[in-house]
C-alpha cells in the first residue's frame, strides 16, 4: 500500500491534458487531444508546420483560451487559475524577443522582478554559457545565444515545468547540440520539460516520451523506442536515382509497406529486406534506372512518422 | 523587490537609453525654440522711405530724417524710386527740391517738398507723413523764432512687455509633453507588440496593469524633467520671463502626460505596425501642433476656428502653462483648463483601455 502510494508520488502526472480543443472560426488547430506528463520527466511534441503543437503549449501555459477540454498543472486547473500556473512555469516562446536597452543582468532580473523575485542573474547567466556577455543587449547576441538567453529568462522562477517551443528551429547542427547538452542538463537537475520540434533527432536524444501530432491530433505516444517498435515499421532502403520511377510499381514489390520521393532520393519502407532489395534490383534492371547510394537503416521516428501520416515530417 | 516598482527602474533605463527618445524629447523642442526664437518677431519692422534729392546737395533735411529709428531711409533717382514704390518696396518717397537744403528760405517763397504714397500702406505712409510734417513745422517755428508755449517731458517706465518668446516658451513645454507622450508610448508598445515581447510578459504571472504603470510613472517623470529643463534653457540661453510659481506648472504637466499618454496608448491600439504609427499620431498630432496655441495665439483665428480649437486637449495644457508662466495666474484662474485636462484625460484612458491590450487582437 505505501509502496504504491510512494510510487504514485514519484511518478505523479505533473500535467494532465483532457480533450483538449481550440477552435479559430472553422478551423481546428488543436483537436480535442489528451496525454498527460510525469513529473521528471522531459516530454515532446513532435510535428510538422501548422500541426497544432504550439497552440497546445500555450492553451496549457495559460497564453490562449481553450475551447473545450481541460488542462490541469500541478493540481491547478489552467482555465481557472491561469496566474497560478503561470508562477509555476517557466516559458520560452517559438517567436518572441526581448526588450533593447537593457543588458542581459538587468534583463534577468527584471524578469524575475515579474515573479516578485531577486535572483543571482549572474549564476544564470554562467548556467547557459553566457556569463561573459552580460553586458551586452540582446540584439549583440547571435541566434544560438538568444535561444540559450530565452532558456535562461524561463528558469527565474525556478519553475517546476519549463516549456520549449521549437528551442533548436532555426539553429545550425553545432550551435543546436551545444542546446541540446544544455537541456539535458536542465533535465538532469529533475525539471519537467515539455518541447515540441521539427526534428526527430531531437527528439530522441532529449524526450523520455514523445507524442507524435498531425493535423491537430495526437498520432502516436510512446517512448521513442515504443513508438518504433509499436509502428512495427521494418528498415529502411534509401538510394537515389537518376529519373523519377512510377512509385506505385515500387510499391508493389515484396515487403514494400511505403514509397516516397524526395527530389531524387527515393525511400522505401520495408519489413523484408531481405526480399524487397533483390526485386528492387531486378525493377532497376527492367526499368533501365541508374541507382546510386544505396543505404539500408533502422528505423527511425522519421519513418514512424511517415508510417502513420502518409507524408513526410518536413515537405 | 516590489514588482512595479522594479519594471519601473528598468523601464527608465530604457527610455534613457534610447538614443530617439532622447532626440525627440530635449533636443526637437531646442531646435524648434531656436529657430522661432531667432525669427524675431518682437522687432517691429522699419518703414521703408525713399528720398529723391540733388546729390551734391548739403544733407540736412535727409540726415535728420535718418536719425528717426523706425524709417529705414533709401537715396534714390525720381525713376528708381518711384518703381520701388509701385513694387511695393515703399511706404513712401520724398521728392526734395534742391531749395529746402540750399536757400535761405523764407515765408514768401516756401519750398515744396512732395511726398508719393503707397496706396497699399496706408498706415506706414501716414507715419511717414505726419513725421515729416512735423519736422518741417519745427523747422518753420525754428526759423521765425517764435517762442516755446509747451514742453514735452518724456520719462522712461519699464513696462512688463511680453516678448514672443515668453509666448512661445509655454506653447513649446506643452508641444514636448505632447510629443513626448504619444510617440513614446505608440513606437515603443506597438514594437513589443510585434516581437512578442508584450506576449512573454503574459506568461508570467505579472499583471499588465504593472506594466503599463510602469511605463506611465517613467514618462509623467520624463515629462516633469523635460519640462524643467526646457524652461531652463527658455530663460537662460532665450532670456524668456517666467513669472508665476515653478510648483503651479506640476499639475498641468502631470495632467497634460496622462491626457497624451492615453492618446498615445490609443494609437498603440490601433495601429497593426510600427509603420502604420505616424500615420495615425500625425493624423491626430499634427493639426493639435498648428492650431493648439503653441506658435501663435488663438486671438487671430478666424472665430468660427476658434470656437473649435479652443477645445483641443494641447490648447489647454498650453494656454495653463502660459497662464502661470506669463501672468502668474493663480489656481483657481487654471483650474478651468485643468478640469478640462482631466476630462480629456477621462476620454483618452477610456479609447485606450478600449483599443489596447497585451494580446494581439487576431481573429
Ligand atoms: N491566432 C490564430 N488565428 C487563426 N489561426 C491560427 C492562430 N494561431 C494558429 N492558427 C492556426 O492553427 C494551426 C496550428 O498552428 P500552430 O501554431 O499551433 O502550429 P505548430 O504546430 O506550432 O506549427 P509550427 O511548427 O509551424 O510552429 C495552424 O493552421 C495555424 O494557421
Ligand atoms: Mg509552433
Amino acid at each position: 500500500m505505501l509502496r504504491r502510494l510512494l510510487i504514485a508520488l514519484v511518478t505523479a502526472d505533473i500535467i494532465t491534458v483532457d480533450r483538449l480543443t481550440k477552435r479559430y472560426g472553422d478551423l481546428t488547430a488543436v483537436d480535442g487531444i489528451s496525454f498527460s506528463v510525469r513529473q521528471g520527466e522531459t516530454f515532446g511534441i513532435l510535428g510538422p508546420n501548422g500541426a497544432g503543437k504550439t497552440t497546445t503549449l500555450e492553451m496549457i501555459e495559460g497564453l490562449k483560451g481553450i475551447t473545450s477540454g481541460t488542462a490541469v498543472l500541478g493540481g491547478h486547473d489552467v482555465a481557472q487559475q491561469a496566474r497560478t500556473v503561470k508562477s509555476l512555469i517557466g516559458v520560452q516562446l517559438q517567436a518572441s524577443s526581448f526588450f533593447d536597452g537593457l543588458n542581459l543582468k538587468e534583463l534577468i532580473e527584471t524578469f524575475a522582478a515579474l515573479y516578485g523575485r531577486t535572483v543571482d542573474a549572474m549564476q544564470l547567466l554562467r548556467q547557459v554559457q553566457l556569463e561573459e556577455k552580460w553586458k551586452s543587449q540582446v540584439k549583440e547576441l547571435s541566434g544560438g545565444q538568444k535561444q540559450r538567453l530565452s532558456i535562461a529568462v524561463a528558469l527565474v522562477n525556478d519553475p517546476k515545468v519549463l516549456f520549449l517551443d521549437e528551442p533548436t528551429t532555426g539553429l545550425d547542427p553545432q550551435a543546436r547540440r551545444n542546446l541540446w547538452d544544455l537541456i539535458s542538463g536542465i533535465k538532469r537537475q529533475g525539471k519537467t520539460i515539455i518541447l515540441t520540434t521539427h526534428y526527430m533527432e531531437e527528439a530522441e536524444v532529449l524526450c523520455d516520451r514523445v507524442a507524435i501530432m498531425d493535423h491537430a491530433k495526437i498520432v502516436a505516444l510512446d517512448t521513442p523506442l515504443g513508438l518504433i517498435r509499436q509502428a512495427d515499421v521494418g528498415s529502411t532502403v534509401e538510394f537515389h536515382v537518376d529519373r523519377q520511377p512510377d512509385l506505385d510499381a515500387l510499391k508493389q514489390l515484396p515487403g514494400v509497406e511505403q514509397a516516397v520521393s524526395e527530389n531524387h532520393a527515393i525511400r522505401i519502407i520495408t519489413k523484408q529486406p531481405e526480399q524487397t532489395l533483390p526485386a528492387l534490383f531486378e525493377f532497376k534492371a527492367k526499368a533501365g534506372l541508374a541507382v546510386t547510394n544505396v543505404q539500408m537503416h533502422q528505423a527511425t521516428l522519421e519513418d514512424v512518422f511517415l508510417k502513420l501520416t502518409g507524408h513526410l515530417l518536413r515537405e | 523587490m516590489n514588482t512595479t516598482a522594479k519594471l519601473t527602474s528598468s523601464s527608465i533605463k530604457m527610455f534613457v537609453r534610447n538614443r530617439q527618445a532622447v532626440f525627440f524629447t530635449l533636443f526637437v523642442p531646442i531646435v524648434i525654440m531656436t529657430i522661432f526664437g531667432l525669427l524675431g518677431f518682437d522687432n517691429v519692422p522699419k518703414i521703408d522711405v525713399g528720398v529723391v534729392q540733388e546729390p551734391a546737395n548739403q544733407h540736412v533735411f535727409s540726415d535728420q530724417l535718418k536719425q528717426i529709428s523706425a524709417l529705414d531711409v533709401h537715396f534714390g533717382t525720381e525713376d528708381d524710386e518711384r518703381a520701388r514704390l509701385a513694387d511695393g518696396d515703399r511706404a513712401a518717397v520724398l521728392l526734395i527740391p534742391a531749395a529746402v537744403d540750399q536757400r535761405q528760405l523764407t515765408p514768401l517763397s516756401p519750398a515744396t517738398i512732395t511726398v508719393l504714397k503707397n496706396v497699399g500702406k496706408p498706415q506706414e505712409a501716414g507715419t511717414v507723413v505726419s513725421l515729416v510734417r512735423q519736422m518741417l513745422d519745427q523747422a518753420t517755428l525754428a526759423a521765425a523764432q517764435a517762442p516755446t508755449l509747451f514742453q514735452l517731458d518724456v520719462q522712461e517706465v519699464n513696462a512688463r512687455n511680453l516678448k514672443y518668446i515668453d509666448f512661445l516658451l509655454p506653447g513649446i513645454v506643452a508641444l514636448a509633453i505632447m510629443q513626448m507622450a504619444v510617440f513614446s508610448v505608440a513606437f515603443v508598445f506597438v514594437d513589443y507588440k510585434e516581437k512578442g515581447i508584450l506576449k512573454r510578459l503574459l506568461a508570467t504571472p505579472m499583471k499588465p496593469f504593472q506594466f503599463v504603470s510602469a511605463n506611465v510613472i517613467t514618462r509623467l517623470l520624463v515629462a516633469v524633467v523635460q519640462a524643467a529643463i526646457l524652461i531652463v534653457v527658455g530663460v537662460l540661453v532665450f532670456k524668456a520671463h517666467v513669472i508665476g510659481s515653478y510648483w503651479l506648472l506640476l499639475p498641468s504637466v502631470i495632467l497634460g502626460g496622462v491626457m497624451f499618454l492615453g492618446l498615445g496608448f490609443t494609437i498603440s491600439g490601433l495601429a497593426k505596425t510600427v509603420e502604420a504609427v505616424p500615420a495615425i499620431a500625425n493624423l491626430v498630432v499634427f493639426p493639435m501642433l498648428f492650431l493648439g496655441g503653441t506658435f501663435f495665439p488663438l486671438d487671430i483665428m478666424p472665430t468660427w476656428l476658434q470656437s473649435i480649437v479652443q477645445y483641443l486637449p494641447l490648447t489647454y495644457l498650453s494656454d495653463a502653462l502660459r497662464s502661470v508662466m506669463t501672468e502668474s495666474a493663480s489656481f483657481t484662474a487654471i483650474s478651468h483648463d485643468l478640469f478640462w485636462m482631466l476630462g480629456w484625460s477621462a476620454v483618452l484612458v477610456f479609447l485606450a483601455n478600449l483599443t489596447f491590450g497585451f494580446e494581439e487582437k487576431r481573429v
